[in-house]
């Protein structure tokens, strides 16, 4: 029996159609996945369902009652519950406040029945087979455990269909598989999921039934094992999917970039060369100390030792200025938090790095930066109507792209990439290797920062593996696959449990 | 199709109030005044702009400050601060140059002070500048009650400028002075010739026009005015020299120049884009190269300047400092006009011309309540009103528009 039966769901936003018409079936008791690309709609199926935004035509039966006009509040009543890809948490608050927020347990004179939550709270997470204190500072709390505060807080009001929108891009390996078991678990105790996620090995190893849905129409729903991921990736893209092999060996230069013994807050003694032209990716598990030493380089995190040289001449002074000034740039992870301008133009944002490495030259030339802009469009192939657009109108892949032509505007020729590909749609994702390619044939020196080992197989002419602060193991081109990129990973795993 | 058509004059009116209000309310506030003071004359419409000078010109410095997500509570005690050392400095110098550097140093000298703690102690703006705001008043006052009175010009509770020293004229009449004649004809010139350069850029710039057609209107129309200037000189400076069409005063000129040169910072210089991206989000601002600290500590200097130059203007205008209560409220006064103006108290986001209408706006209310044989003890309830009014109007706008949009598409679906 089905739990949700969504049927010709419309919904246009101005005159352009979002949704056109998607059906969505979700049985009782499986993990449901719904794939498809940034803007594929699938954000906005999600929030009709949960009453965030009001559909222009359609059927929503829940649990065997149609729901005429869903609002928040009933949704929420009928037992749909959206774990949100922002966390929806209070981290100043304890995590049995959270749980029970607005829901409070009180007695007649309306004071709090703290000690009842409490214990409430402790069964439910034992329940579940979560090891979290429920007095404990949400703030306190890492990444993983605060994505099952979420969930055990759906759980609490019996929520019978889950929502999880990208539950596992903040999390680390052990953290997912946690995830995964508690998942499983819930699903054989009848509950219901739909589980968003870009990574298909996350969507084999969990998921049940898929649908897929490509510009807003329903494209085809199926068992997950009657299919596997090439398959779901074409019908994501359509016939534009290419999976080839992208990778090409070139003439590498002189060394570019060389770090000695570096050492600071999370990593230390790390000495690295990378060769002109080259592409060096940078690897480990959540903490291991790669995005550090990334930023160490950039200047945007102090070093206590070590030295920095950038074709053979050491950086005098660390600094994000002195490390741009020597042509380094970087390309942060998080975007929305650490790359975004969000009130700023398409324009704007694309030349605020540029703009202080000429401050010397005050006056801005609209013209000249127009006509920049251009050629970078081209380049990068940014899909934007008008460049004077907020560039929070942009899609992830696209907003990438546009910080991309930042740091290729200030013409630095070592690019520190951390985590680029993340929360893109598989399509960009693919473009965005492509431009990376093309650019460390074009002399630039390359660094990426990534967690997914089929983009460093991609890309990388070598891959660097970190563990707990330190370069552990540097692997060629050739070496680099899955199980043993995996196996000094497993080491650390082994290392951490000790 | 009719009924679209019935709609977008009203929607062209909505698009316009979104990004200038500020004007909306201005022209509305203007012509109230007129209503309830029909003698008007273009020399009173000039008196507002010579009223607006002082707190303008500070309200400029605290729009930058709150474009970068800051806020500076010490400007109006600073006020007071500056022009007491500055009537200090005058009289001992008798120079109105020399008061005039001091004024400017002495302000950026504080606006350092709030922007060293701000900036690079991290202390947060409201705290640091509500302690400065004290302490400059008090600090103020402790000086003009201790210095002799030939040094502070007038009591132990006022500093007034020497009326012995022999430059005190020459300060007093700058303070009160009216571009006439000959120096408005060139002023005016001046401002024509700019606005149309910058149209010309502005079109070229866009494709919407070829550029070759641009350039022959814009050299028609700048040849249209030389040629009038040099054929009719002299009716026109006539006209300019007499007292009919009103004269620009000169405190109105420096608010009017310095609004410009602010507006200039903010739309067409690296400096003001980084001012933008720091109060939008500082973590993606330093990742991009921005140095967040001395952005900070800039835009406090450049504030401390400002006020420098009000408290300049303040002198030439009254000739004294009352150290107690000159400036009180100010800083209050600029952050209205500023949010008044359009600009987002959250950062990021405004643009630097709304902080002049908003200025003149408020004068105008303080006339208007004049003109009215009101009391003027309700000036500032007025003020709040109307503040409260216009932020109501835009909040709610996106509200009414999305329960009109709803409203539309269920009529639809029905039909």
């Amino acid at each position: 029996m089905s739990i949700l039966e969504m049927r010709g769901i419309c919904k246009a936003f101005s005159g352009v159609e979002v949704l056109k018409g998607v059906d969505l079936t979700i049985e009782k008791g499986e993990i449901h996945t719904i794939l498809g690309e940034n803007g594929a709609g699938k954000s906005t199926l999600m929030n009709i369902l949960t009453g965030v935004l009001p559909m222009d035509r359609g059927s929503i039966v829940f649990d065997g009652q149609t729901i005429e006009h869903p609002t928040v509040p009933l949704t929420e009543k009928l037992g749909i519950a959206f774990v949100h890809q922002e966390l929806n948490l209070f981290p100043t608050m304890k995590a049995y406040e959270n749980l029970f927020l607005c829901k409070e347990y009180t007695n007649k004179f309306g004071m709090l029945k703290k000690r009842t939550m409490i214990e409430r709270a402790q069964a439910l997470f034992d329940e579940m087979g979560v090891q979290i204190d429920p007095i404990a500072l949400v703030s306190d709390l890492s990444m993983g455990k605060k994505q099952l505060l979420e969930i055990a807080k759906a759980l609490l009001f019996d929520a019978k269909l889950l929502i999880l929108d990208e539950p596992t891009t903040a999390l680390n390996n052990e953290e997912i598989d946690r995830l995964f078991e508690i998942l499983r678990d819930l699903r054989g105790k009848g509950k219901s999921f739909i589980f968003i996620s870009h990574k298909m090995p996350e969507i084999f190893s969990l998921c049940d039934r898929y649908t897929v849905l490509r510009n807003g129409e329903f494209v085809n729903q199926g068992n997950i094992a009657d299919t596997d991921a090439e398959a779901l990736a074409r019908m994501m893209v359509g016939s534009s999917y290419v999976n080839s092999d992208i990778y090409r060996r070139r003439e590498l230069g002189e060394e570019a970039l060389g770090i000695q013994g570096l050492t600071g807050n999370g990593f230390s003694n790390v000495t690295l060369s990378a060769k002109k032209g080259e592409i060096l990716a940078l690897t480990g598990l959540q903490g291991s100390g790669s995005s550090e030493v990334m930023q160490a380089v950039f200047g945007s995190v102090p070093v206590d030792a070590g030295a920095i040289t950038v074709f053979g001449r050491t950086l005098k002074r660390h600094g994000i200025h002195a490390s741009m000034k020597a042509g380094i740039s970087m390309l942060p992870s998080n975007r929305k938090e650490n790359s975004v301008v969000p009130d700023m133009s398409i324009h704007e944002n694309m030349f605020l790095s540029e703009h202080t490495l000429t401050g010397s030259r005050q006056h801005i030339f609209k013209k000249a930066e127009k006509k920049e802009y251009g050629e970078m469009k081209t380049l990068l192939n940014i899909k934007a109507a008008d460049s004077e657009n907020a560039v929070t109108s942009l899609s992830g892949g696209n907003q990438q792209k546009i910080f991309l032509a930042r740091w290729l505007c200030t013409g630095g020729d070592i690019m520190l990439l951390d985590n680029p590909t993340q929360g893109i749609d598989v399509g960009s994702k693919a473009e965005i290797y492509q431009l990376i390619l093309k650019l460390a044939e074009t002399g630039k020196t390359i660094l990426i920062n990534t967690l997914e080992i089929n983009e460093i197989q991609k890309m990388a002419d070598r891959c660097a593996v970190f563990y707990d602060g330190k370069l552990l193991k540097i692997l060629d081109h050739d070496e680099i696959d899955e199980h043993t990129v995996m196996m000094y990973s497993t080491n650390a795993v082994q290392a951490m449990e000790e | 199709m009719s009924e679209r058509r019935a709609v977008s004059p009203l929607k062209a009116l909505a698009r316009f109030w979104s990004g200038y209000s500020f004007i909306v309310v201005f022209i509305v506030i203007l012509v109230g005044y007129k209503v309830v003071n029909p003698s008007l004359t273009m020399a009173g419409v000039m008196n507002i702009l010579r009223h607006s000078a002082v707190i303008g010109i500070m309200a400029l410095g605290m729009g930058l400050v709150i474009i970068t997500g800051q806020i500076d509570l010490s400007i109006g005690s600073m006020l007071a601060f500056v022009g007491g050392l500055t009537i200090i400095v005058f009289n001992m110098t008798n120079s109105v140059i020399v008061a005039a550097i001091a004024a400017v140093a002495i302000g950026a000298l504080c606006g350092l002070l709030n922007g060293v703690l701000v900036g690079k102690a991290k202390m947060p703006a409201f705290i640091v500048t509500l302690a400065t705001m004290l302490i400059f008043r008090s600090v103020v006052r402790y000086i003009c009650y201790t210095v002799p009175v030939d040094i502070s010009g007038g009591s132990n509770s006022l500093f007034k400028l020497l009326s012995s020293n022999s430059e005190w004229k020459a300060f007093f009449n700058f303070g009160n002075s009216k571009l006439i004649g000959l120096p408005l004809l060139i002023a005016v010139l001046a401002c024509v010739e700019i606005l149309l350069v910058c149209a010309f850029y502005r079109s070229r710039s866009s494709a919407k026009l070829a550029g070759g057609r641009v350039k022959i209107i814009y050299s028609v129309i700048q040849a249209i005015v030389i040629i009038a200037v040099i054929v009719f000189w002299k009716p026109i400076l006539a006209f300019f020299s007499s007292k009919t069409i009103g004269i620009l005063p000169m405190t109105g000129v420096f608010l009017i120049a310095l609004t410009l040169l602010i507006v200039y910072i903010t739309t067409s210089t690296k400096f003001g884009k980084q001012l933008y991206a720091v109060g939008s989000n500082e973590r993606a601002a330093r990742l991009s190269g921005i140095n967040v600290d001395n952005t900070r500590i800039a835009v406090f200097v450049i504030t401390g300047c400002l006020t420098g130059i009000s408290a300049f203007l303040w002198i030439a205008m009254n000739a004294s400092v009352d150290p107690a209560t000159t400036g009180g409220s100010n800083e209050m006064y600029a952050i209205a006009a500023v949010v008044l103006g359009g600009i987002s108290m959250a950062g990021g986001r405004g643009k630097c011309v709304g902080i002049l209408f908003g200025v003149l706006s408020y004068t105008i209310i303080d006339k208007i309540i004049v003109a009215m044989k009101m009391n003027t003890l309700i000036q500032d309830g007025v003020k709040g009103a109307i503040l409260i009014i216009v932020i109501i109007i835009q909040t709610m706008s996106p509200v009414i528009k999305e329960y009109f949009a709803a409203k539309k598409a269920r009529r639809a679906i029905k039909s």
